[in-house]
């Protein structure tokens, strides 16, 4: 039997389910699994703090993108604007309370607390306290994960306005290229993180005997 | 070389674990459960699936967008918003929507049904595709989330007097459908690929 130190240094390819050995990397290297090519895992020493700066633009970005207009649209001199709130009072006066509370957790909620939990979680680490909040966070951003949808959002944002194009003038607001950004620093951030490292940075902080 | 199938990787903070024969297993760092008794996620997948399966009828036959013109309401289904917008000459968005709203969930039901009986009956596949498969079908999911998206969207836009877009009963059906089907996949566990007698 190896021990849980031991098992470190082993990793399992998320895609394919294959085992590999970690092998020590040069700063900046990255590990590709051997059978299916996914990126696997990388070294980079300022991981904490890059993720840190990252996150923090991300939730200002998030928080400004759900305050303001997104687009505002004209049709024969008629204008609507969508921004967050006039989206829940549509859906609330058109009676759609599961849409509507799907689209506030798959969108607004969930997003926000996935931020939000990381930067708690990389705080936390960064100056060495908290073990057990981090721990709690670790866990929870492994299961919201799956549901964050603001990239779909996004996607659907483009659709809907290619279809409005022919007969609306469409402005765009402050809140959409918040929303691009955030997409963008969110993308960056999934790219640097690296659960596998917070999880061992963890069970330094709070020792082996992480029970409590 | 260590052999492959003593291990497991957890979930939730991918640490490599020594799999057990036992019927459940804690991570041993995180100390979450990797996984449940074995039947129990099985059962579980299959009850999410059917309950995903029997929402994507309502989804496809009731009005996911309804269209009120002065007073004259129009209601349209995915499928003829789809041939509706082809007509129209809007090609791209047109398979977009096909894409994601009739093809990925039947291809996210047809995955998990095909993991869920192979894996229960053996039958000859190599184990890496399986888990190529599982990994796909969790990533293609929340994509059918699309064309509700697109309906919310336009009935915020749309929402004068005398024009009106609002979600129809279908967009409630296809977004508790997306829902189901997401949770059957999150509930399948990837030991049963492993394991192949339950
Ligand atoms: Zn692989
Ligand atoms: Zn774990």
């Amino acid at each position: 039997m190896l021990t849980d130190k031991e098992l470190d240094n082993f990793i399992i390819c998320k895609k394919c389910n294959t085992l590999h050995k970690k092998i020590p990397l040069h700063q900046g290297g990255k590990a590709l699994c051997s059978k299916c090519n996914t990126f696997i895992y990388k070294r980079d020493n300022n991981m904490l703090e890059k993720s840190l700066a990252l996150v923090v633009t991300a939730l200002i970005s998030l928080s400004v993108a759900f305050t303001f207009t997104i687009i505002t649209i004209n049709i024969n001199g008629l204008s609507k604007s969508l921004s967050l709130l006039s989206l829940f009072d549509v859906l609330l006066e058109h009676h759609q309370y599961i849409v509507g509370i799907m689209f506030l957790f798959l969108t607004v909620l969930f997003p926000f607390m996935m931020l939000s939990s990381m930067f708690f979680v990389l705080f936390f680490i960064k100056i060495e306290k908290y073990g057990y909040a981090i721990k709690r966070l670790l866990i929870l951003l492994s299961h919201i994960q799956h549901w964050n949808m603001l990239d779909i959002f996004f996607i659907s944002l483009l659709v809907a306005m290619v279809k409005l194009f022919d007969y609306a003038k469409i402005e765009f607001g402050v809140s959409f290229l918040a929303l691009l950004l955030t997409l963008i620093l969110e993308l960056m951030v999934t790219k640097n993180i690296n659960f596998d490292t917070l999880w061992q940075k963890y069970n330094n902080i709070y020792g082996e005997d992480n029970d409590r | 070389m260590i052999d492959d199938s003593r291990f497991i990787r957890c979930h939730t903070c991918e640490a490599v674990n020594y799999d057990n024969i036992e019927e459940e297993l804690l991570c041993r760092r995180c100390k979450c459960q990797i996984h449940q008794p074995l039947y129990i996620s099985y059962h579980k997948t299959w009850a999410y699936l059917i309950t995903a399966i029997i929402l994507y009828i309502p989804a496809n036959l009731y009005p996911i967008l309804i269209t009120k013109k002065f007073g004259i309401e129009k209601a349209s289904t995915i499928l003829g918003g789809i041939i509706h917008l082809w007509e129209a000459g809007s090609y791209p968005i047109a398979l977009i929507i096909l894409v994601a709203s009739v093809f990925v969930p039947l291809l996210k039901f047809i995955f998990i049904l095909y993991l869920l009986i192979s894996t229960k009956y053996n039958l000859h596949s190599s184990k890496v595709d399986k888990h190529k498969l599982f990994y796909i079908t969790e990533a293609i999911g929340p994509w059918s989330m699309i064309d509700v998206f697109v309906v919310i969207i336009l009935s915020v836009l749309i929402h004068f007097s005398g024009v009106q877009i609002f979600p129809g009963v279908g967009a409630t059906a296809f977004a508790l459908m997306v829902f189901f089907t997401m949770l059957s996949a999150l509930s399948f566990d990837t030991k049963l690929i492993k394991k192949e007698d339950i």
